[in-house]
């Protein structure tokens, strides 16, 4: 089986899509990419994804979140690891008032800001990947 | 305009009923008349009326009763109260709580008329307000969105691109190669900063901060702010003493904020002290008043200046050796403090320094 990661990103920004892409794809990810929530819908249950890196502030206002209760509702993708990155810390406190920044819209996520220094962006594939993995082999056990 | 206007007029004396209707018809009016403050109450909450007058004394609820009862029915609807010379006390009383004007008995139809138009002039310009605040407001939340996304999206791309760029170019460029993105990317941090603290302004939403108030210990929040702002004073070689005279009550507020505020203020002293010098933070309690004062020995803030500073954009004619500011800071923190219903105020000599006095209620 092959063993590259298959990610997903969410986000209709074209030109910050391709400065993370290229960062994620020299480390030996494969990277597929949908630049609005029903292609990336559409794209989750075309095949399966090792991690999902999810915009929150998309089109008309919080589109993203939306992506997460569906991700949230279904038995197959319910365990996919996000990451989700945002380009506003304000925003998430809008939506979430009262609750701690890291929001927590699935079993496993994570939140970065935008702009994201590469660095921390593969840190935290590579941590929630893991983490992703430990999980699974815990429920095989 | 080409809407009628709506009056009710609530009066015990059929001839006052009769007179003010003759007087009125044919003008583009819609008119209802009670003869008792039941009634008219009644009347005001299908007919819903713009201005409505109210003769203070009948028999059964009393006049001032009935327009007590109007306002909490709807508090942008204009009263007029008819009284008797003999009662013009009682129409002082009525204005008090609330009544916009009062038409004294016996009237001519001439002063009916007058009165009448400005009372429903009164009506305009209430309903105009109200508008004009409800669209401040949608503009104020969907600033939030539009900013974000038309201004701080495509900086953040371009921040994100120049990310990628020096790290897949790391072993090629050479160091003046390197400090040119350096520099690149600060400037644009500092774009992205500014337009955070934008954001942080018009998302200061009062009540919800209040939500969210819980027995906050203000040492706590000073020790939090110093050590914000710790690395800049140790860049100018700035001293921050705290002096916290205990036993301090806990304040209810917010300790985010809070700290937002303090570390605000401690870092524009930092800003405008000479290198070298002190900053005082005192902390006491003083007759249910918590009372923070942050004092540097810095450039101080000119006379002309100092009504200003807590004005949104406000930065004032700092001179060349300051770095350069949104003008917010003093603003949000002004903003803050008022939402723990407490006060700012700040002294100033040229030359000699700057002192904050930040009074907060004790629980």
């Amino acid at each position: 089986m092959n063993t590259q990661k298959q990610l997903l990103i969410i986000d209709d920004d074209p030109d910050f899509v391709a400065g993370i892409k290229s960062v994620l794809e020299k480390a030996e990810y494969s990277v597929d990419v949908a630049y609005n929530p029903k292609d990336g819908f559409q794209a989750l249950q075309s095949k399966p994804y090792d991690l999902l890196l999810l915009d929150i502030m998309m089109g008309r206002g919080a589109e993203g979140v939306a992506i997460a209760r569906k991700l949230r509702k279904d038995p197959k993708l319910r365990e996919l690891p996000v990451l989700i990155i945002t380009g506003i810390r304000e925003q998430i406190a809008f939506l979430f008032p009262g609750q701690p920044v890291h929001p927590h819209f699935v079993e496993l996520d994570e939140l970065v800001e935008k702009p994201v220094e590469p660095k921390l962006l593969l840190e935290k594939v590579s941590t929630l990947l893991k983490m992703a993995e430990e999980k699974k082999s815990q429920k095989k056990g | 305009m080409a809407t009628k206007y709506r009056i009710l007029i609530i009066d015990d004396e059929e001839v006052v009923l009769d007179s003010c209707t003759l007087i009125l018809a044919g003008g583009n009016y819609q008119l209802a008349t009670a003869k008792n403050g039941n009634l008219g109450l009644e009347l005001a909450k299908e007919f819903q009326p713009d201005l409505v007058f109210v003769d203070l004394k009948m028999p059964g609820i009393s006049g001032l009763e009935v327009l007590e009862r109007i306002r909490d029915l709807d508090p942008n609807i204009v009263s007029i109260v008819i009284t008797g010379y003999a009662t013009v006390s009682s129409a002082v009383e009525a204005m008090k709580n609330g009544a916009y004007d009062f038409l004294p008995k016996p009237f001519t139809p001439d002063e009916f008329r007058l009165i009448t138009q400005r009372g429903l002039d009164r009506r305009r310009l209430v309903l105009e307000t109200i508008t004009l605040r409800k669209e401040k407001e949608m503009l104020r939340e969907n600033f939030a969105a539009i900013v974000s996304h038309e201004l701080k999206s495509p900086l953040g791309a371009v921040q994100q691109n120049l990310f990628v760029l020096e790290y897949e170019l790391e072993d090629k460029l050479n160091e003046e190669q390197k400090e040119k993105i350096e520099r690149m990317k600060s400037k644009i941090n500092d774009l992205i900063n500014l337009i955070h603290t934008w954001l942080r302004v018009i998302s200061v939403d009062v009540k919800k901060l209040q939500e969210s108030f819980k027995p906050t210990s203000i040492p706590a929040v000073i020790a939090k702010a110093v050590e914000n702002v710790q690395p800049q004073a140790i860049r100018k070689n700035i001293e921050i003493v705290p002096t916290v005279q205990e036993p301090l009550r806990f304040v209810n507020g917010d300790e985010g904020t809070l700290v937002e505020v303090v570390g605000n203020i401690l870092h524009n002293g930092i800003k405008f002290s000479r290198e070298g010098s002190r900053i005082q933070i005192k902390a006491e309690e003083k007759e249910n008043t918590l009372i923070i004062s942050i004092a540097d020995t810095g450039i101080g803030i000119s006379k002309e200046d100092l009504p200003y500073i807590f004005e949104d954009f406000y930065t004032g004619d700092t001179g060349p050796i300051v770095e350069k500011s949104s003008g917010l800071g003093l603003a949000i923190a002004k903003r803050i403090v008022e939402a723990h219903n407490g006060s700012i105020s700040v002294e100033s000599e040229l030359g000699r320094g700057t002192t904050f006095t930040i009074l907060l209620p004790v629980q």
